[in-house]
Formats: C-alpha cells, structure tokens, sequence
C-alpha cells in the first residue's frame, strides 16, 4: 500500500530528484490535516458498530432485501453483510488515515465485484449501504473531516461499479 | 513506506482500528511535520556542499581509496552515490521511517559495492564524514532527525555477515 508521503517519495525516487515545491507542499497540507484524520479515526473506531447499525437501519432495513427471499435474509446473509460493511468502514478510515486509497484497492477492491457477482449479492444495494455509511460517518465526525472519508466511500462504489 | 503505513499495516494485521498509541504517534508525527519538511530541504539545497567537503575529510582520513585515485570517473560515482545517500535521508526525515532508506538503497548494498570491488571499510569512512558535515550544517538540535539513517547505513555495513562455522572434518558436523 501507498500513503500520501510514500506516494510523492516513489514518484520523486523514480526521477532521482528530492521532493519537488509542488510535491511539499501537498505534505504540508496532509500534515496540517493530520489532527483532522486522527480525531476522525478516533471516533469511527470509538462508533463503528453503532455506525453500520445505522447505516443498514437507513439504507436495508425493512426493504425487499430483508424480506424472505431477499439477499440479508436468513442470520447468516445478514452477519456478512454487516461484517463486509464492517470492513469498508475500516479501511476507508485506514485510507483516510494515509491520505491515499491504494489500500482500498490491495484489500478490499480487487476481485470483489466477481466474488459478490458468484455469490449473487446485489451490486446496487451494496452501493447504497455504503452510501449510507458515508452519511452516518459524516454526520459523526462533521462536514469536512466528512468529506475527505467520504472520498474513500465513493472510491469503493466507483470500485464496485 | 512511512510511519503511517507502518500503523496501518499493523492495525490491519490484527483486523482492529489503530490503537490510542498509534494514533498519539501519528498526532506528533503530523504536528512535526513542517520542522522535518525544513530539515529535508536544508537537505536538498546543500546536497552539493555536503558531498564536496565530506569528500575532501573522507580523502584525508583514507586517501588510498578508489575516488581518490586521480580516475576521475571514480570519483564522479563516489560522490554521486554520496549524493543519492543523502537524498534518501531525506526522504526518511520526511516519512519518518527508514524503510526508503532500507527498500531504495540499503538492502542489496554491501553485495553491490563487493562487487564493484570499492572497499567497504572506506566507504563507511565517507558515510561517517557525510554525516558529520550533516551535523555541522543543520546544528544539533536538527540534526537527531537525521543522524539515525546515517547511522542505519553504516551499521548494514558495519555489521558481521552471518556465523561462518568452519567443518574441521569431524562427523559432529
């Protein structure tokens, strides 16, 4: 995985140059937002369950797809879905935390659109809990530090879609 | 690969969110981070005086050495590994790690220079004199953010290869 810094210093490395004026200024920027990303990890990791909880009450709950038949019906289909969501909200917070979405690719993108396809979990409704998600998120950490995690959010439904 | 990459991994690794310790460490890595983007551009701007008078203690303290030897070509690549060093510390200074370091030039650099046949022994010295020149340049308090990858590079050479047990023909063996 890449993080902002690790980013600009492969890209330097490969031309042999130091960090270009460019280049420092965007570290400057990621680390005068530092306290920004940390507070947000802080309270995502201090909400996480609460945060996937509210996502699928917005997003699932009570449609079709909890309804028998539906995807999340039965215990089991349900505990995976809140296990994947589980998962988005983290990574997405590691990714925020790097300043980078490469992680989102490494860990959890690749191969996961075949994988839900063969396991016929609908595509739409997955993008709408992460939509979701990025609302809850956002309404618990605040508008900007929202924004940038919800960047990671829509990277992973740009990723599925 | 950075401090934060190295928190994020091992978060990952344990399938948990960073622990309060890791994210007071990512806190004063950001807070730091305009006094060591100042460090790795005092870095930069003064590479070539660096390189110019850690040469010149390095050809005093071991003047039978390759880039001392009146082949200019030699020299040139001396000074330009020298160069490339100090970039690489900066690059650490920035990502408050010394994995570039280790991925981009310390791994695989004791067999490089045996076999370019440059004696290692006096290549430790022109690290040692480069990082001495550091130390006067950016003054003490600057300089503990950048003695330890110096200090990274001499020790991979500094340091004894693995064991070698000699087989004195006994069946034990």
């Amino acid at each position: 995985m890449q993080d902002a810094i690790t980013a600009l210093i492969n890209s330097s490395d490969v031309q042999g140059r130091y960090l270009d004026n460019a280049g420092l200024e965007r570290l400057r920027s990621y680390f005068q937002s530092g306290e920004m990303r940390a507070k947000s990890a802080i309270a995502i990791s201090a909400n996480a369950s609460s945060l996937v909880t509210q996502a699928v009450a917005k997003s699932l709950m009570y449609t079709d797809i909890t309804a028998p038949g539906g995807n999340m019906y039965t215990c089991r289909r349900y505990a995976a879905c809140i296990r994947d969501l589980d998962y988005f909200l983290r990574y997405a917070t590691y990714a925020m935390l790097a300043g980078d979405p490469s992680i989102l690719d490494e860990r959890i993108l690749n191969g996961l659109r075949e994988t839900y396809n063969s396991l016929g979990v609908p595509i739409g409704a997955t993008i709408r809990s992460v939509q979701a998600m990025k609302d809850v998120a956002s309404d618990l950490i605040g508008t900007d530090a929202g924004k940038e995690l919800g960047v990671y959010f829509d990277y992973i439904c740009a990723g599925l879609s | 690969m950075s401090l934060v990459t190295e928190v994020i991994q091992n978060a990952d690794e344990e399938l948990r969110y960073p622990t309060p310790g890791e994210i007071r460490k990512f806190q004063s890595f950001c807070s730091t981070g305009e006094r060591r983007i100042r460090i790795a551009q005092t870095l930069a701007d003064n590479e070539k005086q660096l390189v110019e008078r850690g040469s010149l203690k390095f050809w005093k303290r071991c003047p039978n050495t390759p880039s001392n030897s009146g082949n200019l070509r030699k020299t040139a690549s001396c000074q330009r590994d020298q160069g490339w060093y100090i970039r690489l510390v900066a690059y650490c200074v920035l990502s408050g790690s010394e994995k570039p370091l280790a991925d981009i030039g310390t791994i695989g650099m004791k067999e490089m220079y045996i076999s370019l046949g440059i004696p290692l022994a006096n290549w430790v010295e022109a690290v040692k004199c480069l990082k001495e020149e550091a130390i006067a340049l950016l003054g003490e308090e600057d300089a503990v953010e950048v003695a330890p990858y110096f200090d990274h590079i001499i020790q991979v050479l500094a340091y004894p290869g693995a064991p070698y047990f000699m087989n004195n023909g006994t069946l034990e063996y």
